[in-house]
């Protein structure tokens, strides 16, 4: 998990560096996306090992990010984040190829622990 | 019962959906910077002068969210109580700037910016005894209405105006949009249209596309009958 190279995407931009900022005191390598096109980019540029994903943004919804990293990059396990009340986005996600999800607000050693299981996971 | 009351449960739920949702990012941002400071706190005595300045921006943080959340739930509980009485008497512009509020996350995520005329000081403010919740949904249907033709982002302005002794209400959009003739065309085609025309019907108020500008104008009576 040590340097493990993480893509934060999500368009509140306090969340998601304040988060960042933690798992870098982890000695995790998390960068940050605002949106689903920088992330697209920053997926080309230099491809992390895993991308926790907001699910609802603007412009390009979390699910067509989803949808686009999984055509592209299938083996990157990703994880959605969703602020929704109910189990429906994240079990949506997951049928299009999500690893798994997680409730806002977060607990991060939750997420952390999700990471690795995702990581563990690959073939 | 008017014909509009069975669409107030869909819009109290649109509404209260997408400022639960926002108050959980509020909740999510101080949950991170709380534990920033944790993380911190327990790293070391060290740390604690090591990483000051990220203790001091984790705090700043929490004061701001904490502000944001306040302001949402002012919002959401006078939006709350606007069924209090079916028919009241209501400050226009106060309403505009009580719904503009509750639009703004609906706004952002179609990359438009939703901006509030403010009346002028010579003018005395609008009151209108009206269905409050009604007059909320015909505002939001008429953002609504405009998001649909602004795929490329941009701007609405919402205002008063008093024409001809009426109370008026513009939507302005502004951005990369189409021309004036397409650009009404595509609204009066938009599967929102007919909603909003049938609410400001609801309100005995009328709604049509502005023809010296990008938008909508919606004219509302002093008083509606009972």
């Amino acid at each position: 998990m040590k340097n493990l190279k993480i893509l934060l995407v999500d368009d509140e931009e306090e969340f998601v560096t304040t988060l960042a900022e933690r798992l870098e005191l982890r000695g995790l390598q998390a960068r940050t996306a605002l949106n689903g096109e920088a992330a697209l980019q920053m997926i080309e540029a230099d491809t992390p090992e895993i991308v926790i994903l907001d699910v609802l943004m603007p412009g390009i919804g979390g699910f067509e990010v989803l949808r686009r990293i999984k055509a592209q990059h299938p083996q990157i396990p990703v994880i959605l984040l969703t602020g929704r009340g109910s189990e429906k986005e994240g079990v949506k996600g997951m049928g299009l190829g999500a690893f798994d999800y997680l409730m806002k607000p977060l607990n991060i050693e939750e997420l952390i622990k999700k990471m690795q299981e995702a990581i563990e996971s690959q073939p | 019962m008017n014909k509009c009351e069975d669409k107030e449960v869909a819009f109290f739920g649109k509404i209260t959906a997408g400022i639960t949702h926002e108050l959980k990012n509020v909740l999510a941002i101080i949950r991170e910077s709380s534990g920033l400071m944790e993380d911190i706190i327990s790293i070391s005595p060290e740390a604690i002068v090591k990483y000051q300045e990220k203790i001091q921006n984790s705090m700043i943080r929490i004061k701001e969210q904490i502000k944001r959340g306040v302001n949402l739930t002012d919002r959401l509980n006078k939006f709350a109580h606007s069924t209090d009485e079916t028919i009241a008497k209501i400050d226009l512009q106060e309403t505009i700037e009580q719904l503009v509020t509750l639009a703004q996350r609906f706004a952002r995520l179609k990359h438009v910016e939703l901006k509030t005329v403010p009346p002028s000081q010579e003018d005395p403010p609008v009151t209108l005894v009206t269905r409050h919740i009604q007059l909320q949904m015909v505002l939001f249907a008429s953002l609504e209405c405009c998001f649909t033709v602004m795929s490329g982002g941009g701007e609405i302005n919402i205002g008063i105006r008093k024409l001809e002794g009426k109370n008026t209400v513009h939507v302005v959009c502004k951005g990369d949009l189409p021309g004036q003739s397409e650009f009404s065309r595509n609204i009066s085609e938009s599967e929102k249209w007919p909603v909003l025309q049938e609410i400001a019907d609801c309100l005995e108020g009328s709604v049509d596309l502005d023809e010296t500008a990008h938008g909508i104008v919606m004219r509302f009576p002093d008083e509606i009958s009972r």
